[in-house]
């Protein structure tokens, strides 16, 4: 059953409170923005369903709680990523300075295999706020950071508008995807009888 | 509610002689005490009927009375009361879980969540949700006093009846009150009775939380499919560590992915605080988790079973997992965490939902017993034997099954094969199609046995019932087993026991009809047997009983602990429709969760009334006993049929059991 062989991709969005990870995933998702902001509690999931290079996926994306009252959630959630999105607000510098910090919590909590290689994609959100005149944190700047932690690929975006979210969201399959490349080998063991009853049954074969 | 109960644990029970080879002759001195020391206070059962008719409303009392018709001769006061209880008993009928009737479900509803993110609202929306979205469901489809009476009457033991009926009506007038029950886990001996409530508030509002996001998952799915997905009655899913689904019984996995995350984030979460969550309850619902490792168990039911029976029934599933994968997935996510299983389980969908199927009709899914095919000792000794053949030329195992009953097994010296081992296996095989055009060699895990190898299954159906497994440790094995197999079935073809077993299946096995009068009846020849036309005891019926068997017997099950098996009665009227058995089979499992209570039991006899049943139970260190009367069944003389239902099984224990081959004896 080929059809049934579909590939499900568990993607992290974090970053601070308020840098507009939930209206990301709406618009990605459901097409939708709202103004009003509802502080996310726990951690929201949704599930969209892609096509890229022919084959069916399911993002199940994980849209966590910046506060940080909501840490201690990270082992429980992190577990068996994917992907990891960072998103900061391109209007408030401690947002950017914060990315840091939660890219090191994600790799200690997460703990996955190969921590050097792990997809995470960088999203500058809020690009349209006061037609970019608020902006604090330059997109070289933004770029040299990603470039310095493995070339992580950098989107500037905007959930209300709509701008390159979609993009965004192809290029987070992408690499999803490409991690989750290496095939797990599965080989369970037979079992092996005590020597003495397989040497009675070559001895009652004849 | 006019239930009433009485159990014993005190010495007069006793067992005298626990030694297996007694167990013929002490019965009837115990019963004859238990027949002494039941309380003579008994409430007196026909109090229920003014209740039901007063209850009940006239027009509904019109339908589905049949039965009572063939109570010719009954004293007209009598015949009454026993209309109003068959009134309620059909009407109480309504909640047990009918897949085919969309109108009882229990996710139905309309829900207006918005969004999960919703900070106070939160705890409202569970109770409108789940809670009370529910209790306005159940309204509608059946009298929610006789729904409430039964859960009262069977929750958590004999011994919290009060408590129980508190937490009823707390279901009823609080609906909207989840109640968490956590189990510490390093207390786990203790476990979910001692409900021990979460201290940290911050963690009971996540997990209160991830819920809303639960429900919102839920209600967020608009489609048809997911319309009817809500109104099941009883859901099963089984997850990954990291929240990616491996299996759910309804609807696409893939779809139920963000659910699926709930679920994990929920257990995940509890697991991080050093505790474990076991139950949630929510209205109607219970959330039922178990942890394996790195795989999550769930299920969300209305239907009522006690938690213990929704627990084994995940510990069944998980057993399933493993029978067809083996332990050793568990490696592949400790490398891995991201571990995709679905592919693995391709094409399972199938075993999975049989299995769960039999949740509601198969006893040996709570009884941890197998049963075999009514047999003529020496047919039996004549497949036995040839399987023993076979056992010694490097077979591990040899069984040889009819559907779901054992016609004969046979194990390798040392090699013991559990009850719950043969009921997956029977389940794999009879479940996948495959198996029935060809004979075919299988890789499969006997998770009791061996949880982390394969050993390589033999399957050859013999007819369009019978099949034969071959159970190898050599994965090169297969024409050997091959030859074994065209010996067998030669062997069996010749002496007979194919065409035995044919008849067997159309005669059934024990009728409760036929359970002798004569209190003794081992004078010999007298001795019944199952062969035997049942019409040459049509004369010795008792004459004032119409239904069942004598004094309103209707059914029975009987266990030998020793021999891990059990043997059920055939059913017969009135337990006629599949509704009807399977509302009894639901019955028998709240009597055995309420005798194996750990908290409480374990308990030797209990007799219980109710609006549907007279239910009898009697368990010692041999057996345990089963037993189904007519709710107007009397008492003393219910106990005396026990009794003779417990010698009339001796008296033919070498046709309904596999003797002398118990598993756990060699």
């Amino acid at each position: 059953m080929p059809s049934r062989r579909r590939t499900l991709l568990k993607v992290i969005i974090l970053g601070d409170s308020g840098v507009g990870k939930t209206s990301l995933m709406n618009q990605y998702v459901n097409r939708k923005f709202s103004n009003q902001y509802k502080a996310t509690i726990g951690a929201d999931f949704l599930t969209k369903e892609v096509q890229f290079e022919d084959r069916l996926f399911t993002l199940q994306i994980w849209d966590t709680a910046g506060q940080e009252r909501f840490q201690s959630l990270g082992v429980a959630f992190y577990r068996g990523a994917d992907c990891c999105v960072l998103v900061y607000d391109v209007n408030s510098m401690k947002s950017f300075d914060n990315l840091n910090n939660w890219r090191e919590e994600f790799l200690i909590q997460a703990s996955p295999s190969d921590p050097e290689n792990f997809p995470f994609v960088v999203l500058g959100n809020k690009v349209d706020v006061d037609g970019g005149n608020s902006r604090v944190v330059s997109e070289k700047k933004a770029r040299a950071w990603c470039a310095s932690k493995g070339n992580i690929p950098y989107f500037e975006t905007s959930a209300k508008e709509g701008i390159n979210v979609e993009e965004a969201f192809q290029c987070i399959a992408k690499n999803a995807l490409k991690s989750g490349e290496e095939e797990e080998i599965y080989l369970p063991d037979t079992i092996d009888v005590a020597s003495s009853s397989q040497q009675r049954s070559t001895g009652c074969e004849c | 509610m006019s239930s009433d109960s009485s159990s014993t644990s005190g010495g007069e029970f006793t067992n005298p002689n626990p030694s297996p080879n007694s167990t013929s002759k002490p019965l009837e001195d115990q019963f004859a005490s238990a027949a002494l020391t039941e309380p003579d206070n008994e409430p007196p059962e026909i109090q229920e009927s003014p209740n039901g008719v007063a209850n009940g409303s006239v027009g509904e009392n019109s339908h589905g009375e049949i039965e009572s018709n063939e109570r010719e001769g009954a004293v007209g006061s009598n015949l009454e009361a026993r209309q109003s209880v068959r009134w309620r008993r059909t009407n109480s009928e309504v909640e047990v879980e009918a897949p085919s009737s969309p109108s009882s479900s229990g996710y139905a509803g309309e829900r207006g969540s918005s969004s999960g993110s919703g900070s106070s609202g939160g705890f409202d929306m569970i109770g409108g949700g789940i809670g009370g979205g529910d209790d306005e469901e159940i309204q509608e489809v059946s009298n929610v006093d006789s729904i409430q009476d039964s859960q009262a009457s069977w929750m958590p033991g004999k011994r919290h009846v009060d408590e129980a009926k508190e937490r009823g009506q707390r279901g009823i007038y609080y609906g909207n009150i989840v109640m968490i029950e956590v189990g510490v886990g390093n207390r786990d001996g203790e476990g979910f009775q001692c409900s021990t409530t979460i201290s940290d508030p911050v963690m009971v509002v996540v997990v209160l939380v991830a819920l809303v996001v639960a429900v919102t998952m839920v209600t967020e799915l608009v489609d048809d499919a997911s319309l009817s997905w809500r109104k099941r009655k009883k859901h099963f899913f089984i997850l990954s560590n990291s929240g990616k689904p491996i299996y759910s019984r309804y609807g696409d996995e893939h779809k139920l992915a963000g659910f699926s995350a709930t679920l994990q984030a929920i257990i995940s979460f509890v697991e991080n605080g050093g505790d474990r969550v076991k139950l949630v309850r929510a209205g109607n619902h219970q959330v039922v988790f178990l942890v394996k490792g790195p795989i999550y168990l769930v299920c969300i039911s209305c239907t009522e079973e006690p938690y213990e029976s929704l627990r084994g029934q995940l510990e069944l599933i998980y057993g399933q997992m493993l029978l067809i994968l083996t332990k050793s997935v568990n490696r592949c996510f400790e490398k891995n965490p991201k571990f995709d299983m679905t592919p693995l389980l391709g094409g399972t969908d199938v075993v999975f939902s049989s299995l769960i199927h039999s949740f509601s009709w198969n006893p040996a899914t709570f009884l941890h017993a197998y049963t075999c095919l009514p047999l003529a000792y020496a047919t039996r000794q004549a497949a036995g034997a040839i399987l023993q053949d076979v056992a010694d030329s490097g077979v591990l195992f040899a069984i040889l099954m009819c559907k779901h009953k054992v016609i004969s097994l046979v194990g390798a010296q040392k090699a013991s094969l559990h009850p719950d081992d043969m009921l997956l296996l029977a389940n794999f095989v009879m479940s996948s199609e495959s198996f029935r055009t060809s004979e075919s060699f299988s890789p499969i895990c006997l998770p009791r046995y061996n949880p982390m190898a394969f050993l390589y299954a033999y399957v050859h159906y013999l007819d369009v019932d019978t099949y034969l497994m071959l159970l190898t440790t050599s994965s090169d094995a297969f024409y050997h087993l091959k030859d074994c197999r065209i010996r067998i079935e030669m062997v069996l073809l010749r002496s007979n026991v194919l065409s035995e077993v044919q008849r067997s299946m159309l005669d059934g096995g024990m009728h409760v009809e036929d359970l002798p009068t004569d209190p003794l009846p081992r004078s010999g020849t007298l001795s019944p047997h199952l062969g035997q036309p049942r019409d040459s005891h049509e004369s010795l019926r008792e004459p004032f009983v119409g239904i069942g068997g004598p004094a309103g017997l209707w059914h029975f099950m009987y266990r030998s602990i020793f021999l891990d098996q059990y043997v059920s009665s055939e059913f017969s009227p009135p337990i006629n429709s599949p509704r009807k058995q399977k509302r009894l089979y639901r019955a028998y499992q709240n009597l055995y969760a309420s005798m194996h209570d750990k908290g409480i039991g374990p308990h030797k006899t209990q007799f219980r009334r109710d609006e549907n049943y007279v239910l009898l139970c009697w368990v010692t260190q041999d057996f345990e006993l089963y037993a189904a009367f007519d709710p107007l069944a009397d008492k003393a003389v219910a106990i005396k049929t026990c009794n003779r239902v417990c010698q009339w099984v001796k008296d033919v224990e070498n046709e309904i059991f596999l003797l002398g081959a118990s598993p756990f004896s060699w």
